[in-house]
């Protein structure tokens, strides 16, 4: 029986329950899907600094706080409130870095990030997002599944939901981390939560098998592994004429991918093969699991139409208990680790023709306080500075999204946000507005109710829109 | 002008309607099954629990006659025509006209409100809130003729479905299928030889039942029904959220094991699970069973709030025990009513109000702990108590100590303290005392109780802690001095001044001469407890017991296993409702109690866990047991009689046979006295049950979803099924039951989380090939061949997985080292039989996976595979060590590789991974 005569016959199955609320086509569900309107975006890279990166040594530039550096934190900013680690009155920290205006546009930029001053006409700086978690599992959970619990699905998730996959040979969501570690809210912040697992975020590794069992067992060899898969598939086409269960159908189509994939994805995780500018302009190490190889692939992953690639950096958190998560040590080396990458993919995408189609969203889970941290009371060794969930940067590129603007603003000592104030669900919002949904209608029905990304919230944020 | 006009349509169409009545007599509109469809497809988005747009609400029939917006009511029961509610169907205005800015209602629609309105606005109580009663057995048309052809009941229900669509059931499976099928149903895996071998030479009618009793009494079938029930009840072998670290629950697991092999009752299993803690005299068994809900997870991150995640902890107990025991998507009402069952808001926090006194409070080491103590502890344990129960007095202070030196009850934690001076949360895991260090504990109560017992650890020597009552001003009531610790975690005991009593504010005082500057830290305290007099503590008898007491309320050996207890009753908390569901803004308090509509004689006095359980197993409740004959049936034929396990509520599935559910809950209660094992029997004894799982066209057709069950269904085995039927086939299935989580192969660099510096250490020996149970579950890294095949992270509870099909469920048998093992010793096993020709070999193989003889078409592709296999290898030693050195065995075999190709083949194979 030939495959392609199979496909009519698999329509009359559904896997999923007939629930006609959860729109999920069995034979293929990750079958490219038109979104609700035409968007503007076809794929997004998320690059997301775990641990949450210091908006006041890079984006949001605070010459009072300067000024104020070492005094007495008001009490009119900390009556009431709650900090992870800051118990009693901290002391004010000024910005540890230098901030220069660059561009046409002008916008500020600390000497942290020399590099990212090339393309800053490229991008949309938010400059007063919100949140509302300030423990480091809570709000990249928030930033990525829309709650701060367990159990819902992430962004990529919904997005491989809602628009499928183009390229039935990889997979539609892939997840890529560095820093040593994975980020504090675990695998979950990539996980389908509630939606078929065939959504979830698949994890490709830099080092050992790109996806895991995508290696044959040693001395196993392309052709062997054919005729193997031929000979299951063979089998399987007999007991689909003994049962004709629809299912075996499906299973058979699904070991032809997984023969293509084994192809696929070493093919794009491989990047030894990029030029030499290449991996000059971004860093790039082969076969280290690093930030800049994480970046060279996702480009190639959007290349071939991968909607959604997730990069955790693991190692922002900068606290200021030990030289690596000080402000003028391990902050510094994360920045030089990341800056020249961040700036080299935007560059290549652009050179490319592929950042108008690709949305490119940075940031961390929250921000951190303009205050020196005081951990239990007591004033921290080296220059560090609590989470903050009030106020924090995070900015855009691509994708339909305006280049050289900034938007939203913060008081003089960057703690409360003062005008554009954004929550993350409104940026969740305006990634799936730029994908072509409408955040609002892209729906799932869980446990007797329709579930959506954004919660009950969320509100494009239309002035970056370009 | 507009209005007369319509009222003028209506009044037609009432008349219309009237006439047809006259003459054709309908039934009365069903509100549950006409009404209530509509008004939750159309209405209650906009006028239900959550919003009640112009003040309309159509939940609850007293909110849906009560007045609106406009001043009256919509609803005018008996008067459709001047009802608004109607009226605003038929409303020419679109910006008028319901539902707002959507598409009208159909005529037909339209119709049955009206009727429905006209016949009184009747509501009625959903199925699944109205107690179960014994359904009389189908008796319609041709069936009644041929009653007697049926042996099993379930049966007839399922019949007089299919006549609705013309089908009939299949024929009877090949006993060989069935011997399977029925095997992983019970068991998880196939049966043992000698059992499999015994049903199939027995050629009696009995056969097929002795087969199933025979398998009900292997352990193996506890194993199998506890892998459900860890989805169930989230059990993991860490506390989850970021830091993740190592938890020990595993005791809980095994309770499960043992549980169900003796077939422990329903309603007894989900009493103890829930409060075997309240039942008088518990016992460690008993405590360990509660561990059901401690299962839940445990936030260490620094920075957190404790009784956030304490919170979190009680808020997960609830949802659990409504949507995994009672089928009910509960978790809706925290923020609001629900917005489609009879359940308001502060129903919810009535009902977290049971789970809300337990003592646990997100503290780092997860207390209360039931500690099961070893070796010399053991009978140190035994001899300690026996002494005390002969010393002291009364039965409260006999009680007081059993409790203390089993699980530390009731400590208090010093992660309480506040109005902290120079002192600090550190980490938010335990209270740190500086130099000059103040910390306040709050309400303590001292009646009765003679001497203090602190948990602490100090870097300095010469610390000196005086404790006072009410202020720091009092005299202090007792002081200590302490020196600088070694080796963990110590004991001190401190003496309180004599006539001290009642319940009072205890203030820490601390400092040490060696303390230079106020940062300097002094003691880390974890906990504290204030104990009564603890007799003959004058002489060397009394000193030798108090060291063994001290001895084992410190004792780092014990194993520790999280249970539920009780605040005592100074300690008791308040509930409050939370407003939209946040924590931080409380409003009411309140008492525990039911939803208004459960109305059964046990849920009016229903005060804490024990009494709550009573009313759960009670047999006029409605949903615990319809819910888990549900996830039986599920478990059995891939789909539940409703297929929304989690939700038996108006919003779940409709049922495909309710009357069928009602007469097996019904059954499981009053027939089998809430036996799993006779009701399991039940159903895997029916016609229905034993069918073929082939497919005719006919069937195909008419009911593509097998909703009717005119064939066996064909699921897919679970993550658990899978890898545990390999190791049978292969013969490598260790039997060891019991003990800690094993870690079998893995792939490198799976864990890495941050913070935690624990590795995947690989198990030895037949720890590696232990069934998938035992396997260690990491809550933020679960085992990555389990989530491929839809395992979850058991986070939450999960109610039921979906079952996909993808390629990297293909990847995972192909290429994982553990299967690919296990195909070499397969194919090792049957090369050993030297006087089989290959095709045997091939045959012989295939049998062990499928239990069926292989057809010549098959032998024929797979001889081709082996063949072709050999031709490839050629001579290449080179790569036959490669392949072969993947597993345990180093020989360099040509025909073993060649034939590893094959067997690799025969693990994938649909017919092996799906119960036919």
């Amino acid at each position: 029986m030939g495959l392609m005569a199979l496909g009519s016959l698999m329509d009359s199955c559904n896997l999923f329950g007939d629930d006609p609320a959860n729109q999920v086509n069995s034979k293929n569900p990750l079958q490219p899907k038109a979104p609700h309107f035409q968007g503007k975006a076809k794929s997004v890279i998320f690059l997301h600094m775990a641990g949450a990166p210091s908006q006041l040594e890079m984006f949001d530039y605070k010459p009072e706080l300067q000024k104020m550096d070492g005094l007495d934190c008001p009490d009119s900013f900390i009556q009431g409130k709650k900090f992870a680690f800051i118990r009693g009155v901290p002391k004010l920290l000024g910005p540890q870095a230098n901030f220069k205006q660059y561009g046409e546009s002008g916008l500020w930029l600390s000497d942290n990030l020399p590099h990212f001053s090339q393309v800053i006409d490229d991008v949309s700086i938010l400059k007063a997002v919100n949140t509302d978690q300030f423990n480091h599992a809570p709000a990249q959970l928030l930033m990525h599944c829309g709650t701060a619990r367990l159990g819902r699905p992430s962004m990529g998730s919904w997005v491989t939901y809602g628009l499928g996959s183009e390229n039935s040979n990889l997979p539609g969501f892939v997840v890529l981390t560095s820093g040593g570690r994975n980020p504090d809210s675990g695998k979950s912040v990539w996980g389908s939560g509630f939606l078929p697992s065939v959504y979830q975020g698949v994890q490709c590794r830099s080092e050992g098998d790109p996806v895991l069992f995508l290696k044959d067992p040693n001395g196993f060899d392309r052709d062997m592994r054919k005729s193997s898969i031929e000979a299951i598939n063979k089998i399987n086409e007999l007991a689909y004429n003994e049962y004709q269960d629809p299912e075996i159908l499906s299973r058979i189509a699904q070991y032809e991918m997984a023969f293509k994939m084994q192809i696929a994805v070493p093919d794009v995780m491989n990047i030894a093969d990029e030029p030499a500018y290449i991996h000059e302009m971004y860093g790039t190490e082969p076969g280290k699991e690093s930030f800049a190889n994480n970046a060279l692939l996702a480009r190639k992953l959007v290349e071939k139409g991968v909607r959604f690639v997730q990069l955790f950096d693991w190692g922002w958190d900068s606290h200021g208990t030990d030289p690596g998560t000080a402000l003028d040590q391990g902050f510094i080396t994360k920045c030089r680790q990341t800056d020249k990458t961040i700036t080299a993919l935007l560059l290549d995408l652009k050179q490319r023709g592929l950042l108008d189609e690709t949305l490119v969203v940075w940031g961390g889970e929250f921000g951190r306080t303009p205050m020196q941290e005081n951990r239990d009371g007591k004033q921290n060794y080296f220059k560090g500075r609590d989470h903050h969930a009030d106020a924090f940067s995070m900015w855009m590129a691509g994708g339909g999204i305006k280049g050289g603007f900034s938007y939203g603003e913060t008081d003089p000592i960057g703690y409360n946000a003062i005008d554009g104030k954004v929550s993350v669900y409104d940026i969740q919002a305006t990634i799936l507005k730029q994908l072509g949904f409408d955040h609002e209608q892209l729906t799932y029905q869980f446990q007797g109710r329709d579930f959506r990304l954004t919660d009950v919230f969320g509100k494009v944020i239309d002035p970056i829109i370009a | 002008m507009l209005k007369s006009k319509y009222t003028l349509a209506i009044t037609g169409l009432l008349l219309i309607t009237g006439v047809y009545l006259i003459f054709f007599t309908r039934k009365p509109v069903n509100y549950s099954t006409d009404v209530k469809p509509i008004i939750n497809q159309k209405c209650i988005s906009c006028h239900g629990g959550v919003k009640k747009k112009g003040g309309f609400s159509l939940l609850f029939r007293d909110e849906a006659l009560a007045a609106t917006a406009s001043g009256k009511p919509a609803i005018i029961p008996g008067d459709a025509a001047n009802s608004d509610m109607i009226k605003r169907l038929y409303h020419d205005d679109p910006e008028e006209r319901m539902p707002y800015r959507e598409e009208p209602l159909s005529k037909e629609e339209k119709d049955i409100l009206t009727r429905w309105i006209d016949e009184g606005a009747r509501f009625e109580t959903h199925w699944s809130y109205l107690p179960v009663s014994k359904p009389a057995l189908p008796k319609s048309g041709l069936l009644s003729l041929f009653s007697s052809k049926y042996n099993n009941d379930i049966d007839r229900f399922i019949d007089e479905k299919l006549e609705e669509i013309d089908l009939k059931r299949a024929d009877e499976a090949d006993k060989r299928t069935l011997l399977r099928r029925v095997s992983l149903d019970l068991i998880g895996m196939p049966a043992p030889d000698s059992i499999a071998k015994q049903f199939l030479k027995d050629e009696s009618p009995a056969a097929y039942s002795k087969l199933v009793d025979n398998l009900l009494a292997l352990p193996a079938y506890g194993e199998r029904w506890t892998a459900l029930w860890m989805d169930l009840a989230r059990y993991a072998d860490t506390k989850g959220y970021e830091r993740d670290y190592i938890r020990s629950i595993w005791r809980y697991r095994d309770w499960l094991i043992k549980a169900f092999n003796q077939d422990m009752p329903y309603n007894q299993f989900i009493t103890e699970q829930i409060a075997g803690d309240l039942l008088p005299g518990a016992t460690d068994e008993q405590l360990i069973a509660t561990a059901f809900h401690r299962n839940t997870m445990t936030n260490d991150e620094g920075g957190t709030d404790n009784e956030e995640f304490r919170i979190a902890a009680v808020i997960d107990r609830v949802n659990t025990t409504w949507e995994t025991l009672m089928g009910t998507s509960f978790a809706c009402v925290q923020c609001h009513s629900h917005p489609y069952d009879p359940f308001k808001h502060e129903d919810y926090y009535r009902f977290m109000a049971y789970f809300n006194n337990s003592r646990d409070e997100d503290t780092y080491d997860e207390y209360p702990l039931l500690r099961e103590f070893r070796n010399k502890s053991a009978l140190q344990f035994d001899s300690l108590t026996n002494w005390l129960s002969t010393k002291l007095t009364t039965n409260e202070h006999k009680q007081f100590y059993n409790q203390l030196i089993r699980t530390g009850h009731a400590c208090v934690n010093s992660i309480q303290a506040d109005s902290l001076v120079n002192a600090a949360l550190e980490d938010t895991k335990f209270l740190r005392l500086r130099k000059s260090a103040v910390a306040r504990f709050k309400q303590m109560d001292f009646n009765g109780y003679k001497e203090l017992i602190i948990r602490f650890r100090s870097p300095v020597d010469k610390g000196r802690l005086t404790i006072h009552a009410d202020s720091l001003q009092t005299v202090p009531i007792a002081t200590a001095q302490l020196s600088k610790t070694k080796g963990g975690w110590q004991l001190i005991s401190i003496p309180v001044s004599a006539n001290f009593s009642g319940v009072h504010d205890l203030f820490f005082s601390y400092s040490s001469p060696l303390l230079k500057d106020v940062n300097d830290n002094g003691i880390v305290i974890d906990w504290f407890t204030a104990i009564p007099a603890f007799p003959d503590k004058e002489n060397a008898t009394g000193k030798y017991y108090y060291a063994l007491f001290t001895g084992l309320l410190n004792d780092p050996e014990a194993e520790r296993t999280p249970v539920m207890l009780d605040n005592p009753s100074y300690m008791k908390r308040k509930t409050y409702v939370f407003e939209r569901g946040n924590w931080l803004l409380k409003t009411n308090e309140v008492e525990p109690g039911l939803p208004e509509i459960f109305t059964q004689e046990t849920a009016k006095k229903t005060r804490n866990r024990l009494e709550l359980t009573r009313w759960m197993t009670d047999k006029n409740n409605p949903l615990t047991a319809r819910t888990m004959v549900n996830r039986l049936w599920e478990q059995l034929f891939g789909q539940g009689l409703v297929e929304t396990l989690e939700d038996l509520g108006s919003q779940g599935a409709t049922p495909s046979h309710k009357d069928l559910l009602d007469f097996l809950s019904y059954n499981f209660m009053d027939e089998d006295n809430w036996s799993i094992k006779k009701t399991l029997k039940r159903i895997v004894t029916s016609e229905t049950y034993k069918q073929s799982s082939v497919v005719s066209k006919d069937a195909m057709k008419k009911d593509p979803l097998n909703k009717f069950y005119a064939r066996a269904p064909r699921v897919r085995l679970s993550a658990e099924q899978i890898r545990d039927q390999a190791l049978v086939i292969c013969g490598t299935l260790s039997n060891k039951m019991y003990g800690p989580s094993v870690m079998p192969y893995q792939p490198e660099g799976i864990w890495k989380s941050p913070y935690d510096e624990r590795k995947w250490v690989q198990s030895q020996g037949e720890d590696q090939y232990r069934r998938s149970i035992y396997t260690y579950w990491k809550r933020t890294s679960p085992y990555p061949s389990m989530v491929n095949f839809d395992g979850t992270a058991r986070e939450v509870c999960l109610t039921r997985r979906i079952r996909t099909n993808t390629p990297l469920q293909a990847l995972t048998i192909l290429n994982d080292s553990t299967y690919w093992d296990l195909s070499v010793k397969l194919a090792k096993g049957i090369m050993e039989d030297k006087n089989a020709d290959i095709r045997q070999k091939i045959s012989k193989a295939y049998e062990m996976a499928t239990g069926q003889p292989i057809t010549s078409q098959k032998v024929i592709v797979l001889d081709d595979l082996y063949t072709q296999s050999l031709k490839k290898l050629g001579n290449d030693q080179e790569r036959i060590k490669k392949m072969m050195s993947d597993s345990l065995y180093k020989k360099e075999d040509r025909q073993l590789a060649a034939m590893s190709m094959v067997t690799n083949a025969i693990l994938n194979l649909d017919e092996v991974i799906t119960k036919n």
